[in-house]
This record gives C-alpha cells, structure tokens and sequence, in this order.
C-alpha cells in the first residue's frame, strides 16, 4: 500500500517535472525576447521564432498531461492496480 | 485480462531478453564501457588544453564534432519520422518495426545533440546560451527545435509503450518499482485505450513537422552563412532527405542486428526487409537527385568561388572522399537493391552499411571543403582529425550501442500490444479497408 | 556619430611588415610557435598578402595588408548565438572575450576570414611577459578574436580629449597599423567626416573595397596600385 502511493508520487513529481521543463523554455525564450529588444537586436526575428517554439512544447506537456489523468480515469478498480 | 494471459504463451520471444541476460551482454557492455571511458578521458583532456589537442586549425576550423553532430542527428530520422509516416499511413507492416525505429531517435539525438558542446572552446560558458543567447543565430534554432524533437521523440516513444510496460508489470518482472511508475496504471480498459490511441494520433502528426524542422534548420547552420558550397537554398530538403535515408540504413542495421542476437525471425520477416529496402532505394536515388541538383547549378554557374570548391570536391586533397560516397551513397545501393536475387537480408545489410559511411561521408563533403577553400589567398591547411576526435566519434558510437542495449534489456523492442492487435482486429479492418477501395459495385457483371 | 573606416594606398605599401608587428604587440596576440604554425594556428589580426606576378627573373610582387574590414553589415555578428561579437553605434565590430562560448560560428561565417581562434592557452617567453600592452586583455585559450581597430586606443583618447576640454579630431585616435606605418600606406578616421583624409580618399577613383559584390559594406577601403612612370 505505501509502495503504491509512492509510485503515485513520483509519478505525479514526474509529470510536475515535465511542467516546469516546458515552463522553464518558455521562460528562458521569453527572457531571449527581453534581451534582444533591450539591445535593439533583432527583436521581431525572436519574436517570430518563439511564436512556433513555444506553443510545440506546451501541446507535448498537455498531451503528456491528457494520457496520465485519462489513464487513471479509465482504470476498473482502485484495488485492481496492483492485483497481480 | 483473459486475453493478456494468452499473449504471454504467444509473445514470449519478445520478453525472453529482458528476463535472461547471456554473458554476451554483459562482455558487450564492458568493452563499450572502456570505449567510453577512452572517449571521456580524451573530453577531459580537451576542456583541460583547449581544442589545440584537436586536428582542428584555420582556415578549417570545424571538423569532425560538427560533421558528427550532423550526421548523428540525421541518423535520428530513421525513428520517429518513419515510424510516424508508416502510422498516419496505415502501413500494417510497420508493427514490428516502429519501436526500433523511435529508440534509435530518442538515443542517437541526446548524442548528436550534445556534439556541439565537444566543439565549444569553452563548454565551461554553456549558460550564457541561456541567460543572453540571440534567437537569430541559427545555432538557438538548433538549440530549440533539437529540444523539441527530444522531448517530442521522447513521448512518442513512451506513450505506445505503456501497455507493454504494463505487460512486463503484470509479468512481476524486475525492477517491479520501475515498471509499476511507468505503466501509468494501465489496464487496458476501453477508455484507457481511447485515451492512448488519441494521444498517438496527435503525436504523429505533431512529430513530421518537428522531424522535418530539425535537419532543416541544421541545414540553415551553413546555408544562412554567405559561403560557397554552403549558401544554397536546397540545403534544407536535402538535408532532411539525407537524413531519412542514412536513417532507414542505421535502421535496418539495428533490425538485422537484433533479429540474430534476439531471434526475432518469426517477426521481422523478408518482407519487412524489403519494403524497408524499397524505401532506402528510393532514398537513395532522391539522394542522388538532390545532389546531382545542388552541384550542377553551381558547377553551371561557374563562380570562382563555388568552383574553387567544387574543384577541391572533384579532384582536390578531398576528392578521393567525394566520389567514395558517390559510390557508397548510390552505386552500391542501387546495384544490390535493384536487383531481387542480391536483395536479401546480407545484401541489404551490406548495402546499409555503405549507406551509413557514405552519408558520413557526405557531411565531411560539406563542412569541410568549403571550409579549406577561403575566398582570399591564405596559406590552406589539410585536416586531420587526432586521435582525440576519432576517440570521441568511437565513444559517441558505443554510447548508441550501449543505450539500445540496456533499453532492449529493459523494455520489448517490438511493441507486443501492437503485434497483437495486429492479429486480433487488423486482418478484418485491413479486410474492411480494402473494399472500401474497391468501386461500390461491380459495374459490369457479365 | 564617427564611422571609423581605413584606407591603405596599396601603391604606397611597401610590404615591409611593420604593421604586422606593431598590431601583434600592440594587441597582445599569442605567439604559437613554428610547430602550432605549420598546422595553421598562426595568429595575426594584420595580416599581409603577397601576389606574385610574372615568371623569374622578371616576378613582380604586390603586396596588400589586411585587418578586419568592420563590415557595416558583417556576416559574423549575425551568426553569434551569445552576443560576444557585434556591431557598435560606431561601426566597429567588437570581440566580448569573457562573452564567448568558443562555437566560432562566426570564424566560419566571415567571407574574408579574418576572424582566428585560441587553440591553446596563449603563452609567451618569459622575457616578453612584462612587454604586454597593459590596456589589452590577454586572452584565454577557447575565445575567438580578431582586429578591434585598436579600439582600446579609441578610449584613451576619448578620455584624453576630456581632460583637454576639445573635440575628438583627426589623429587623436588612430590604430597601431597606421600609426607605425612607415610609408604612410594607411590613412584612418572617420569616413563621414569631411575634414578627415579618409572621407576624401575612398571617393576616390582608385578606390576599391575587397569583394563588394558580398554586400558586406567593409569599412577599409584600397586605394589600388598605378604603375608610375
């Protein structure tokens, strides 16, 4: 039984770890984006590029997101996890 | 799950590996062990003198990390963009093949990603790409879209895996912590499985995209600089097609590898050779194409500066190394290929691995003479690569081998739920789907 | 704003070295040594092409010093992903040596290359330690670098024409190269300032720019060679 929530545990510490990973580009692109209009260095390039990265990240984290709370909505029985 | 039950008896070849490991393995695992620590031990030696231990020097200042970081990366193709295109096209072949495909994506792009820090002077200021990088360089390009397609392949590779994983739970294999935190609580119930297939079906259609952008924009690392042999605008197909093809050969390498080491006869059969082998044989004539373009409207346009460098390709210091991968990128493919009585499994292996050191070949081709050719009159120097960038090439070469096989010691290499869902409702879809092809009616019978 | 530019009369270039010399110690540049060298590591932000001409005995010899030419629109600065090398308000392309990740993106991506990496840790003979220019940094191994148009020097003079309460003129700042040159081959200033030499210079008819075609817009202008009778 502790060994379960354990498991859960991580895997929700994992899945928290993908959200931040994707936050943390978004933040250091939007941080680029401040730099290179501070220095006048070729603000709307950065700009368009962040436009395409950023959003590819956050569909990987929402899809990770998606197939983790759709799995454990889908399961038979809380005690059926670990039967085996 | 009655039904799981009766794959164990039917699929136990898959999950043999994982559960004995032969001697073999572990000798195998040794001697990479030393082949890394080699290429470590050199790394280290490098950031401690500086890139002079290197055969590197002016005018050509980047050699072997970058021809490396390109052709791993173009490796990387093979996965996720096949597997993703076998997919979304319903090739019902591609069952057994997919997961070999995407583990050598996922392996190969953390190692060829990578092989621009060995290039850095001073790896020791790598965060300064983080706390004031410049979006317009084409290396940030780089630095996201190769960030996006790990973690892309990363996910494309774990998502179809959760109902193995959870095979391999329910077996009790160890380590059961492991399998338990990453089968996510499958079960295999309906809503379990429409969630699963949704995911999939988004991922492959988000993945081409982000394949195709990757050799693309590496592509742009030399096209978007003004000089001769690099600043042409199909760099970025060709790269790309470069890519899918050295990436189909490294795949049915790794295929015909683990079919004798696991014995896998039963499920990588013939025919899964030679569809694959088809593919590479159109590749490799799409290759020639491309290339035949890209030097034809330079040689025609007769530059100076272009045809200093194609001179140099032709019949310079480097030429003996141009027309070797014509020869290996073209001709040796397209004799045993075209050909059904040499298109068996050693055939296609041996025409694999042509196209493998040919498409190594091809980077050399591109960074390096353009490079040796400067447009004003310096004293020009030949490259070669010291011991420290042939060491580290190896090492970068026995951490790929290393990382398929813990993988396949630790995971199916094919996917078992897919093999079986192959059998259980795919010959009647395929059935379905195919008079649906068919015309409504028969519109004459006589 | 200055847009500090140089121009060289190649018909008054000698090719004697001088300005190789006076821009290695001025600069700090590493000495590598003959077996470095021979790999093709010899450093040198002045460096002087030799043109042979004709067959022997009658071989004729041209020479042309060149620097960075501080391209109006470089095709190094572009490329840096770390900001360690860009275009100032003045038009000199700048070096941020402690900036630099050492990828030489921008080596590769200059057309006249001009731009030189530090292979190993630059060293000097004992004797020449105490001889290095206090105003320049000495570089780390990993770092690229190249010409600054003694920028350095720019600085002192700014500071000086302070304290001297008057206007930056012609001459108050001028690099080593030019300074040292012996035939007066290299006249330097600011090429939008009309009182300056150089504004009239590279209007003239003999005037050229190496490889304008690249669009480069280099900033040191050739006056080219005429025979004289």
């Amino acid at each position: 039984m502790k060994n379960k929530d354990m498991i859960f545990a991580l895997q929700v510490a994992s899945i928290t770890y993908i959200w931040i990973f994707v936050l943390g580009i978004a933040i250091w692109i939007l941080n680029l984006i401040r730099v290179s209009y501070k220095l006048q260095d070729s603000f709307d390039a950065s700009l368009a590029i962040s436009i395409v990265a950023i959003p590819v990240f956050f569909v990987l984290a929402v899809i990770l997101t998606y197939v983790f709370v759709g799995l454990r909505k889908g399961r038979k029985r809380e005690d059926a996890y670990s039967a085996h | 799950m009655a039904d799981s039950h009766q794959t164990f008896f039917e699929d136990e070849e898959l999950i043999r590996p994982i559960e004995q490991t032969g001697p073999g393995f572990y000798a195998t695992v040794v001697v990479l062990l030393c082949v890394i620590a080699f290429a470590g031990y050199t790394y280290v030696r490098q950031v401690i003198y500086g890139l002079g231990v290197t055969g590197l020097a002016q005018p050509v200042s980047w050699g072997f990390y970058i021809i490396n970081f390109v052709f791993f990366i173009g490796i990387s193709h093979a996965g996720t963009l096949i597997s993703a295109i076998l997919r979304l096209s319903k090739a019902e072949w591609r069952r057994p093949i997919t997961r070999m495909a995407e583990v050598i994506t996922a392996i190969v792009l953390a190692i060829g990603g990578l092989h621009p820090i060995l290039d850095l002077g001073r790896p020791d200021r790598m965060l300064h790409l983080f706390t004031d990088g410049r979006l317009q360089s084409p290396l940030l390009w780089d630095v996201t879209s190769i960030t996006a397609y790990f973690a892309a392949s990363t996910v494309y590779l774990y998502i179809p895996m959760i109902p193995d994983i959870a095979i391999l739970r329910d077996r009790g294999i160890k380590p059961r912590w492991l399998y338990q935190f990453l089968s996510w609580g499958w079960q295999g119930t309906d809503h379990q499985k429409r969630v699963l297939e949704r995911a999939i079906n988004i991922l492959m259609v988000m993945v081409i995209p982000i394949a195709v952008s990757v050799h693309t924009v590496i592509s742009y690392i030399f096209a978007m600089t003004i000089q001769p042999g690099w600043h042409s605008t199909i760099f970025g197909p060709y790269f790309v097609v470069g890519a899918i093809f050295s990436g189909i050969a490294a795949l049915l390498i790794v295929m015909i590898a683990f079919r004798k080491a696991f014995h896998l006869e039963n499920y990588l059969k013939e025919i899964h050779f030679k569809y694959l082998s088809t593919l590479l044989l159109i590749m490799s004539i799409l290759w020639f194409y491309f290339t035949f373009s890209e030097y034809l409207t330079a040689y025609y346009g007769h530059e100076p500066n272009e045809m200093r460098v194609i001179l140099y390709k032709f019949f310079g210091a480097i030429s003996p190394y141009f027309w070797l991968m014509g020869v290996c990128n073209f001709i040796i493919p397209l004799v045993i290929l075209a050909n059904p009585k040499t298109r068996t499994i050693p055939g296609i292996l041996i025409a694999s691995i042509s196209v493998v050191i040919g498409m190594w070949l091809e980077r050399l081709i591109i960074v390096v003479p353009s490079l040796a050719n400067p447009r004003l009159p310096y004293p020009t120097g030949v490259y070669i690569p010291t011991l420290t960038e042939w060491s580290l090439f190896a090492g970068g070469i026995a951490v790929f081998i290393l990382g398929y096989l813990v993988f396949a010691k630790l995971f199916p290499l094919i996917s078992i739920w897919e093999i079986q869902e192959g059998r259980d409702h795919s010959i009647a879809e395929v059935t379905d789907r195919l008079t649906t092809y068919l015309p409504d009616q028969p519109l004459r019978k006589l | 704003m200055p847009r500090w530019g140089m121009v060289i009369d190649l018909n008054k270039c000698t090719g004697c070295g001088a300005c190789v010399v006076a821009c290695k110690t001025e600069l700090n540049v590493a000495i590598v040594g003959p077996e470095e060298s021979g790999k093709g590591r010899t450093m040198l932000c002045m460096d002087i092409f030799t043109f042979y001409e004709g067959e022997f005995p009658n071989v004729k010899t041209r020479h042309m010093p060149r620097p960075c030419f501080h391209c109006d629109n470089p095709p190094c600065t572009k490329v840096c992903p770390v900001r360690a090398t860009y275009r100032n308000e003045e038009g000199l392309v700048t070096q941020i040596y402690p900036q630099c990740i050492g990828c030489r993106y921008c080596q590769v991506a200059c057309p006249y290359t001009v731009k030189f990496f530090n292979w190993s840790k630059p060293e000097w003979p004992k004797e020449m330690r105490k001889a290095l220019n206090p105003d320049v940094s000495v570089r780390p191994d990993g770092v690229v670098e190249k010409c600054t148009f003694c920028v350095h020097r720019l600085q002192k003079a700014r500071e000086q024409v302070a304290v001297e309460n008057r206007e930056l003129e012609e001459g108050d700042y001028v690099p080593a190269c030019v300074e040292i040159c012996p035939t007066g081959a290299m006249y330097f200033g600011d090429l939008d300032n009309a009182k300056h030499a150089v504004n009239k210079l590279k209007r003239s008819h003999r005037a050229f720019q190496v490889m304008e075609d690249l669009g480069t817009e280099p900033k040191v202008y050739y006056l080219s060679e005429m025979e004289i009778e």
